[in-house]
């Protein structure tokens, strides 16, 4: 059962190298002579004045919310669309109400103008 | 070889819990959570649930870490009078920890526990799943919808701001006739008024 | 070999630490979030080791539906949150005394 998530972990122990070597080769590589002159601000720069901590708008989180209802929606059609031949009609219909109530979220969002930007 | 690669994931996985509960930064506790919902996915593979694992990983790490990183973004935060309290209360924390885990590994000692045999199940995950919830739990599936869109209304409700738009409409503009914007009043001066009611 | 127990000693004690979070971290409601996630992991692994060692797949049917709640919770958890936020501008959980918005 194991084998088979061979390539898996090839694409993982591939991808985490690709990722942390050239970090590895700049920090092993790279000349670090640092002074006091070196490290501070360039000619006109300044000290930064606060933290670069900023925050963000409220409209993405809405939009991220609404990103999670609908990929949850997606992930209920998977398995749906797998057993499609063999649930039948029922299946279909359990399927139709199950959207049908959820596109009432989604007129109520849209009515709401949750999806718009301006 | 099985039992190797599931202490390794149990060992990642607990030291990322660990991570989550003690670091200060709220954004390294959610980079924490992260990683222990991917080794949490890589253990439920082991256990032979793939389309579960897939999806947490779709929909915990896609969105809701997400979500949980846009909070932390969005709210700049003081962090040092959240953290007071925690010497304080690491004694008793983990006392009640300890207390749970030797009880529970007293319980799960017990022979009933000690199965081995899985029974090979044939055929897809996702197929097995599907034909289960569509069928014998049709009612639960449907509930899941209802309970998605009380959560949108839910957020909606919460976090929309109602603005007050400047916003110019030109059509409205030009339809606008003289009688929506000017209304004649007939006003007599007073003046003329006591004459008229003088003669 | 690992066997059963072996998965169930993991949920338990990732669902201890959970606690011990919520324990630790009283006064950032982010992070007591976060635990309360984990602690529905733990569930969910009970749940699905369940499943496959009794070969019974009616757990996962259930923890597909936990995953499904728990995603609505935390997403109106969080929007409870950014409210909070905004009209108090604090999320910490000893200011929040006051049922009155």
């Amino acid at each position: 059962m194991l084998e088979n998530y061979l390539p898996i972990l090839l694409f993982i122990i591939i991808g985490i190298g690709f990722g942390v070597l050239p970090l590895l080769a700049g920090f092993v590589l790279g000349p670090r002579h640092p002074d006091s002159e070196k490290r501070s601000a360039y000619e006109c720069g300044f000290e930064p004045f606060e933290d670069a901590h900023m925050k963000f708008d409220v409209r993405y989180y809405l939009v991220a919310i609404l990103f999670i209802i609908f990929d949850l929606e997606i992930a209920f059609l998977f398995p749906w669309a797998i057993v499609l031949d063999e649930i039948g009609v029922f299946g279909l219909l359990a399927m139709f109400l199950f959207l049908g109530i959820l596109v009432v979220g989604f007129i109520y969002e849209w009515k709401k103008g949750a999806l718009e930007w301006e | 070889m099985e039992s190797v690669i599931f202490y390794i994931f149990a060992a990642i996985l607990l030291f990322a819990a660990t991570m989550v509960i003690t670091v200060r930064n709220p954004v390294r506790a959610a980079l924490f959570l992260v990683l222990a919902f991917f080794t949490s996915a890589g253990i439920w593979l082991m256990l032979e649930a793939e389309f579960l694992a897939i999806s947490l990983v779709l929909v915990y790490v896609g969105a809701v870490l997400v979500l949980f990183l846009f909070v932390v973004m969005m709210l700049d935060i003081d962090l040092a009078p959240l953290k007071e309290g925690f010497t304080r209360y690491l004694p008793l924390g983990i006392i009640v920890a300890a207390l749970i885990v030797v009880e529970m590994i007293a319980v799960l000692n017990a022979p009933q526990f000690d199965i081995s045999a899985a029974q090979a199940t044939d055929g897809s995950n996702t197929k097995m799943l599907g034909r289960l919830l569509y069928t014998v739990y049709v009612y639960p599936f449907e509930i899941a919808s209802v309970i998605l869109t009380v959560a949108i209304v839910a957020a909606i409700t919460l976090t929309l701001r109602e603005h007050h738009r400047k916003l110019q409409d030109p059509a409205k503009q030009v339809m606008v006739k003289s009688a929506d914007r000017l209304r004649m009043v007939d006003l007599r001066s007073k003046k003329q008024d006591g004459e008229g009611s003088e003669s | 070999m690992i066997v059963l127990s072996d998965y169930l000693i993991l949920a338990a004690i990732l669902f201890s630490l959970s606690l011990a979070g919520i324990f630790l971290n009283r006064k950032n409601i982010i992070i007591l979030l976060m635990c309360i996630e984990l602690m529905l992991l733990a569930v969910n692994l009970n749940f699905i080791a369940f499943s496959h060692f009794l070969g019974d797949p009616a757990g996962q049917v259930f923890v597909f539906f936990i995953l499904t709640v728990a995603a609505a919770e935390a997403a109106i958890g969080l929007a409870i949150l950014v409210v909070l936020f905004r009209n108090l501008s604090t999320i910490n959980v000893s200011d929040l005394d006051r049922l009155k918005g």
